[in-house]
């Protein structure tokens, strides 16, 4: 039923030959603004749900900032009068109730009046409110880490896709070959060892056999003058370990996937008929089953946008990589709510538009999906 | 073979500590430099106390050229951009020579240059630690000088205190220190609580009743005085832990002082300036605050902090984008070029240009930046010695600190506890007896420490004031069935499911509270096993710390292991709060505390030795004779060894540095306390660096 549907729709979509410019702005002609309108719209009272949500989750804990930093502070010998805990309390709104702290907070970070000290401070209408734990603004702290997490985050993906794309189409065209077990093996072995394990593991060998450990992504002399093109070659050695420790976790899971798909697709009917017809088989491939065969993959990269902004946390920790993932977390331990709910919901808008854009090019991928019900 | 080596060495350790220590906590202010004209005319500086310590006098260089600088330096005199070295120093009997370490070993004379790479700074602490100059310095055996100040003397009835300080010493950006960064700090910074710190009791007394803080006069530039209308006694003044500076850049921080914190006095007027505008002032200054409370915070409390802020310390947080601050990976301290410290040949202190403090996020990673000589000190877990040792070979030197707490594995009791019979029997000293004899000490030595903290009660460690061998091993004698029997003396019922009840009926569980990373976590499951087996029935709850703090506040705990503020320590100048229920602080006093810290509004009254401890705390204050005080904690002390409110399990462990044979100067054994600021007693700016 199914596969009879698919045909006719390829047969008519693909009949006419026109240049893929054409078809492209053809594509986003017919009903997909309206579906984008549509969508943009339900972002309003979806985020306001995901800010309600995170706001409640983050103050679930037990204690707030104020006992945290206390205990902090208490374990490097100093004490703190219980006087100075309700002035801080006070300061910060952690005395209201938690609806009321929750109202203040998103109000601010929609619309900061330009007649406000935030305004005059910070010239902007957002107020993302305070780090206690930088003792900064939250989008300052934010903002410091966002260059250098995407960088990281994208060098990993690129990685990523280049090299477990090709490795699957392989090992589905040369299925039980010897390449396709090996591929298979190394997948498996970095998807079955945890992330930090191998960090830990590379680090060590790193240690062992050059003497350097290689723990961080800078050398102290680029953590002072800056990363620039004399030292570049080193900085590139210093993501051999992070590409690999979370590039192959990474990319088995891609391997397995496309490849099972692609095995799919090359059993289907119309790759025969292709096949029969005498088309080259590098089109067949490419063309009909690689497409169809990475929608789940495209279908995915809805995470994508939200892991290049925080990066991957534990394997950051653990090799010491200051990206966004760390902030979180020690925003997370010492209760800096403003901080930790910042980062949670730009995730949370980015999961949102990530899901949009890759909805839009699963469509263009897979002419099967359509929005406006009851076109076909 | 390596265990005991190091275990002989630790043994060492605390000889040596011993035979230096004879007079510990016997306050003696010996001048350790040859500046210092004027003689303290406190009693505590009696010479017939002076410690070994005590460095030989030398003068300084008889010729004001004679004094040299670091390369970096004297390139920047040349240039025209710094004046010359002698200009910069403070007048030349003033200059602080500094020749031996804290331990009173002389110094080597140093070489300049180079980086001292430690750890991440951590903590709001972290970056003042190696580097805090204080009103005064204490050398290891606990007696003390006057450091940034020249002297301090007081009247005869202790009313009066009177600060000299050092003519033509300078800020770290070349302005002039005087008594006008005193009285800016006082009335502007402290009395106005801007600082959040106007609760320290130096400065404070009671008058009629009431709280009334010091009257702070300027004679001369140079010369202040605090005049109280009580006594006020060193111990509570210039011995106070907190009291750990008194200035304040008036010159920097000025349009950074809103109106609003004003407090009328004959010194400073109102800034004229509104919160907003002191807030945009200190943005302008790349300080970034959400309000003034946080504001003065930062820069009247935790300025080190803050790039730009001047101190007289000898590194100055960096002011270069990226590196200036704590939470920077490579968060970076550069030498003060107006440092007032000349070694003995007349250089001019810090050896070393920078100090880095090179962050990391997880365990473990400092310790390969240290195999891979990325960082020259580190402080290491005992377990983690010898295997770096051996690793490193002779790249690495161990130097250690005495521990000052009483013992580890720490357990305590809610003696306030809401539930009356849980209260009664902690309060039976034949309980606390049960809970401590119950447990194999030797066998808890090998499970939790690979037998390096050796068998102890909670008591002062060798070599510590008050060390008394009968109170270390009071009630350690291993005996179940003695627990047994004392824990049916305190009335408990053996039930038919093999543990005791009380004596109603109702079920006993000990529950014990510990905090994440306290270390306890892991000693529970072992101790648990004794508690089992002498029949008490244990329940553990393992929580995050801030919870743990709030749940000990809120009265609804029974037993603590690991209590976050433990009982005893170096003594009690250091912190009065860990001996005595003064303040809702320590968990073995758990509500008495309360009912002193809030003046009786709050918390339950205590009764018997816990008030007697109280008692004995205010006469301790009210006197100006060591002896006589000493007296008073060691009265003090032996209430804590009749009662042992909390019960430990094995002896206190040291800190331990690794140090790269790289650095000199480092001293051989020091001591661990808050009273000398922790890493502080290392004194950085005398450690120099070796290719």
């Amino acid at each position: 039923m199914e596969e009879s549907a698919y045909k006719s729709e390829s047969m008519h979509e693909n009949a006419p030959k026109k240049p893929p410019l054409e078809a492209l702005v053809d594509f986003f002609k017919k009903d997909l603004v309206q579906y984008i309108v549509k969508r943009l719209l339900m972002f309003i009272p979806t985020l306001l749900l995901i800010s309600i949500l995170v706001f409640f989750v983050i103050q679930l804990p037990p204690g707030d900032y104020v006992s945290a930093h206390i205990a902090a502070l208490a374990s490097e010998g100093e004490i703190v009068d219980a006087d100075y805990a309700a002035s801080l309390r006070a300061d910060y709104g952690l005395d209201l109730p938690v609806h009321e702290q929750y109202i203040k907070w998103i109000k601010d970070i929609i619309w900061t009046p330009t007649d406000s000290t935030y305004y005059r401070l910070y010239g902007s209408h957002h107020n993302w409110k305070y780090s206690f734990a930088y003792g900064r603004d939250v989008w300052d702290v934010v903002n410091d880490r966002l260059g250098l997490t995407i960088l990281v985050t994208a060098i990993i993906m690129i990685f990523q896709y280049a090299v477990s794309l090709p490795i699957a189409v392989y090992a589905s065209t040369h299925q039980y070959s010897v390449g396709d077990y090996i591929s298979s093996i190394i997948g498996f072995l970095g998807a079955a060892i945890p992330n930090f394990i191998l960090a830990i593991v590379l680090m060590y060998l790193s240690y062992k056999w050059t003497g350097n450990a290689n723990v961080g992504l800078f050398s102290q002399e680029m953590l002072q003058n800056g990363v620039h093109l004399y030292n570049f070659g080193e900085f590139l050695k210093r993501m051999i370990i992070p590409i690999i420790v979370i590039g192959t976790s990474g990319t088995c899971g891609i391997i397995r996937s496309v490849r099972a798909q692609m095995l799919d697709e090359v059993a289907r009917q119309y790759t025969l008929t292709a096949r029969a017809k005498g088309v080259p088989e590098r089109t067949i491939i490419m063309k009909y089953c690689f497409r169809a065969a990475i929608n789940p993959t495209v279908s995915g990269l809805g995470g994508v946008l939200s892991s290049l902004f925080s990066g991957s946390t534990v394997t950051a920790m653990v090799l010491n990589m200051q990206i966004q993932g760390p902030v979180l977390f020690k925003a997370l331990q010492a209760q800096d709510m403003y901080l930790a709910g910042a980062i949670v919901m730009v995730q949370a808008v980015l999961v949102v538009i990530g899901i949009l854009f890759s909805d839009i090019a699963l469509a263009f991928l897979d002419p099967r999906i359509r929005y406006s019900g009851g076109g076909r | 073979m390596k265990k005991r080596l190091i275990a002989l060495l630790l043994a060492g350790t605390m000889v040596v500590s011993l035979a230096a220590c004879g007079t510990d906590d016997n306050s003696n202010s010996t001048p350790t430099d040859s500046t210092e004209s004027v003689q303290q005319s406190t009693p505590e500086s009696t010479p017939e106390s002076t410690p070994e310590s005590t460095p030989a006098e030398t003068t300084p260089p008889a010729d004001a050229s004679a004094f040299a600088e670091a390369p970096m330096l004297a390139d920047q005199v040349t240039a025209g951009s710094l004046p010359k070295v002698e200009e910069r120093l403070p007048v030349k009997d003033d200059v602080f020579v500094d020749q031996t370490d804290a331990a009173g070993t002389t110094l080597e004379i140093g070489t300049y240059g180079g980086v001292i790479n430690l750890a991440g700074a951590g903590g709001s602490w972290g970056l003042s630690r190696p580097v805090l100059e204080g009103i005064i310095r204490y050398n290891t055996d606990g007696s003390y000088y006057p450091n940034v100040i020249k002297s301090y003397e007081h009247n005869e009835d202790y009313t009066v205190w009177t600060f000299k300080l050092r003519e033509g010493m300078k800020w770290s950006d070349g302005d002039d220190f005087t008594a006008d960064d005193i009285t800016f700090w006082y009335y502007m910074c402290h009395l106005t609580n801007y600082d959040t710190k106007k609760s320290w009791a130096a400065l404070k007394e009671t008058v009629d009743g009431e709280d009334a803080w010091a009257a702070l006069e300027k004679v001369d530039d140079y010369t202040v005085t605090w005049t109280f209308v009580n006594p006020k006694f060193p111990a509570d003044f210039i011995e106070n832990g907190d009291f750990k500076w008194c200035w304040a850049p008036s010159h920097y921080l000025q349009d950074l002082i809103p109106d609003s914190v004003y407090v009328e006095n004959s010194y400073w007027e109102k800034t004229g300036l509104d919160d907003e505008t002191v807030l945009l002032n200190a943005k302008a200054k790349g300080i970034d605050a959400a309000t003034v409370n946080d504001l003065g915070k930062a820069v009247c409390y935790y300025w080190w902090n803050e790039d730009g802020i001047p101190c007289l310390n000898s590194y100055v947080l960096t002011t270069k984008e990226g590196n200036n601050s704590r939470d920077a990976q490579l968060c970076i301290l550069e030498r003060n070029p107006y440092f007032w410290k000349v070694d003995a040949k007349g250089q001019q202190l810090p050896y070393c240009d920078e100090i880095h403090f090179n962050a990391t996020s997880e365990d473990g990673q400092d310790q390969l930046m240290f195999r891979s000589g990325e960082l020259d000190i580190l402080e290491v877990a005992m377990q983690d010695i010898s295997s770096l040792l051996t690793d490193l070979g002779d790249k690495a030197q161990l130097r250690s600190f005495a521990g000052t707490n009483w013992g580890s594995y720490q357990i305590t009791f809610n003696y306030t506890c809401k539930e009356a019979n849980y209260a009664e029997l902690f309060a039976n000293s034949k309980f606390r007896q049960a809970i401590s004899i119950c447990v194999d000490r030797e066998q808890v030595s090998g499970l939790l420490s690979e037998g390096f903290l050796e068998p102890g009660q909670c008591a002062p460690a060798e070599g510590n004031f008050g060390y008394d061998a009968e109170w270390e091993n009071k009630w350690t004698e291993y005996d179940v069935d003695g627990a047994k029997a004392l824990l049916e003396e305190c009335g408990l019922v053996m039930g038919s499911d093999g543990f005791y009840d009380f004596a109603d009926g109702t079920d006993f569980v000990l529950t014990i509270f510990t905090y994440t990373d306290s270390g306890a976590d892991a000693a529970f499951p072992v101790l648990e096993q004794y508690y089992n087996a002498a029949g008490i029935k244990c329940a553990t709850k393992d929580i995050e710390v801030s919870a743990f703090d709030q749940e000990i506040d809120n009265n609804d705990w029974y037993a603590v292991l690991g209590p976050h503020t433990a009982v005893g320590g170096l003594s009690l100048r250091s912190r009065v709060q860990p001996f005595v229920p003064i303040a809702q602080s320590a968990e073995w006093y758990g509500e008495y505390g309360t009912y002193y810290g809030t003046g009786g509004a709050q918390g339950v009254a205590p009764e018997g030795d816990m008030a007697k401890l109280v008692e004995i705390y205010e006469q301790w204050k009210s006197t100006p004779d060591t002896e006589e005080r000493d007296q008073y904690t060691l009265d003090i002390y032996n209430l804590h060894k009749e009662n042992l409110w909390t019960v430990a399990y094995l002896k206190a462990a040291g800190a331990y540095n690794l140090v790269s044979t790289k650095i000199k100067n480092y001293p051989e054994l020091l001591v661990s306390d808050d009273l000398y600021q922790y890493q502080n007693i290392v004194h950085y700016w005398t450690l120099f660096k070796t290719e």
